[in-house]
């Protein structure tokens, strides 16, 4: 029998630091919250995008991370909609804390609407690095990320950051490549509201890294095996 | 349902004007600290704090009773969930979603029953809650960690759904606010009382393992202060029933004292158990709702049903207001 009482991991944080924890777990309001705002999204998504999802067989029971390239603040909308069930409720937009996580109304929004975390571009320190890699092991979560760091602004995809790699490197957590087309065309960055454009998703299949050293060259070889897999998804 | 006037017996007039006297004198006392100079400013600060923290506690605490008996019952359910919030949170409990769920919805269905004033459901929903929270999970085909899952969704659901539940019940008779006013301060004074005694007394620790800053002397002191008050408030308020009687009214008292502590010494435990200092954050100088009131969850089913033995709730007024029969 395994009998072990465990505190939430942001237990004793005042509420504010709590919403731009990397420790944040999910409790029953805001799974409900999140899957009021998914089902929103899949509708939105289906009536005004017509998305459509191929390779949807290629997504593995929780853990798993999710890469694509990324081109609009559409894309990891996008994503979250693909997913289903146990997954969908497990899965965390890492998300830039300077744009959803600036002020505490925003923060709401991205804690409990999106399930994002934040990650603070420039200044992320190796224990955060750190801390959502123990969390994604052990609390077998789903992430949504974008390698590259940042949306293009051109639309064409930029090198991959390492930061995949330290996040993924020596763990048996599956990657899955994904390319989404159409998100670019339909919110460019100089568009404030999404165009009716079609957009598409095509999800590959998992790699692991399982045997991947942590060192720098292990995490950029990493990152290169990511971004070719993902290029090669494009149409 | 019949309704009383707000101020209608005198109990209730006297704890309320009490209760802003003794926070206008808390916080006299503090202004001629600070301009004086005495106690170090942290203590200083510390007690602003707390006197701060009470004045908005004490009008959501007696505010509804003030106000009316739905106020009361739409109060203790939604003390009922804060509670459960930090108790999932800290014991881990909210992973456990079906579980959280189903406490949830017994909460829900125990003030349901009180807002009704259909008594038979309210008992009837211990057992059938309990065993909802004892099948819910077994489709699941989980078994690893059932045991754990499955106890504590019972003990959850005891005391902050059927245990607190029994203040929104108390609601339904129309002379509830000197009882329910009563239960609420003294179970306040209480803590207040064994905090004094055990400074001004000091000696041997109750239980150092348990909770390392509580003495015999404020246990018993508190004891002591919270058995004659509430006596002698129930000789007001029950005057002319078969409980006012000095042994039965000490022995209320008794109960509500012992009750009082023992919530407080049991929410104690389970932090130990935990590794915990606080439940949650929300209050300052307190800690979480769970630290304030503690002492309240085993007060309200034992005050309830001692009072009920005697004189009942809500008798001869019309029952399942909502749901008809």
């Amino acid at each position: 029998m395994e009998f072990k009482l465990r505190p939430a991991r942001d237990h004793g944080l005042e509420t504010a630091d709590r919403l731009r924890s990397l420790s944040r777990e999910r409790g029953l309001g805001s799974i409900v919250l999140g899957s009021l705002w998914r089902a929103m999204l899949r509708g939105y998504l289906a009536v005004y995008h017509r998305l459509e999802v191929t390779g949807r067989e290629n997504l593995p029971e929780a853990p798993f991370v999710l890469i694509a390239n990324h081109t609009s603040h559409l894309d990891a909308l996008t994503l979250s909609g693909v997913l289903r069930g146990e997954p969908a409720r497990r899965a965390h937009a890492l998300a830039a804390g300077d744009t959803f996580f600036g002020s505490t109304l925003s923060s709401v929004f991205a804690a409990y609407a999106v399930n994002a975390l934040p990650v603070w571009r420039k200044r992320t320190k190796a224990g955060e690095l750190a801390t959502l890699r123990q969390r994604l092991v052990e609390d077998r979560l789903v992430y949504i990320l974008f390698p590259e760091g940042t949306r293009a602004r051109d639309g064409a995809m930029a090198p991959f950051q390492p930061g995949i790699g330290v996040l993924v490197a020596g763990t048996d957590v599956p990657v899955v490549p994904c390319f989404l087309d159409g998100c670019h065309a339909a919110w460019p960055p100089d568009r404030s509201v999404p165009a009716p454009r079609k957009l598409r998703v095509r999800i590959g299949a998992p790699l692991t890294f399982a045997d991947a050293p942590a060192t720098r060259a292990g995490w950029e070889d990493t990152a290169r095996q990511c971004e070719a897999a993902v290029r090669a998804l494009a149409p | 349902m019949m309704r009383e006037a707000v101020f209608a017996h005198p109990v209730t007039v006297g704890i309320v004007a009490a209760t802003v006297a003794v926070v206008l004198a808390a916080f006299a006392v503090i202004g001629v600290m600070t301009l004086t100079g005495r106690g170090t400013p942290e203590l200083r600060r510390e007690l602003w704090l707390r006197t701060l923290s009470w004045c908005l506690l004490l009008p959501l605490m007696m505010g509804p009773v003030l106000l009316g008996r739905e106020w009361v019952i739409a109060a203790a359910t939604l003390l009922g969930l804060a509670c459960l919030r930090e108790f999932d949170r800290a014991t881990g409990l909210f992973r456990e979603t079906l579980v959280a769920g189903i406490v949830v919805v017994g909460i829900l269905a125990a003030n349901f029953a009180a807002l009704d004033h259909w008594y038979a459901f309210f008992v009837a929903l211990w057992p059938l809650t309990v065993g909802v929270i004892v099948i819910g999970t077994i489709p699941l085909d989980r078994p690893a960690g059932y045991v754990q899952r499955t106890a504590l969704g019972i003990l959850a659901y005891m005391l902050f759904g059927a245990g607190l539940a029994h203040l929104s019940f108390m609601a339904n008779e129309p002379g509830y606010r000197p009882i329910l006013l009563m239960l609420l301060t003294t179970v306040a004074l209480s803590d207040v009382a064994a905090f004094t005694f055990g400074k001004l007394i000091g000696g041997p620790k109750l239980l150092p393992a348990t909770s390392p800053n509580k003495s015999i002397a404020g246990a018993v002191g508190a004891l002591c202060v919270t058995t004659l008050l509430v006596a002698t408030l129930s000789f007001f308020i029950f005057r002319g029933t078969p409980m006012a009687q000095p042994h039965w009214l000490l022995v209320f008292g008794v109960i509500v004292g012992i009750g009082a502590q023992a919530g407080d010494l049991m929410l104690s435990s389970i932090k130990r158990d935990i590794g915990i200092k606080d439940m949650g954050t929300i209050l300052p100088g307190h800690g979480g709702v769970l630290d304030r009131f503690n002492s309240l969850l085993l007060v309200a089913p034992a005050a309830f049903h001692f009072i009920q033995f005697f004189v009942g709730f809500g008798m001869g007024q019309p029952a399942r207001l909502i749901t008809g029969g």
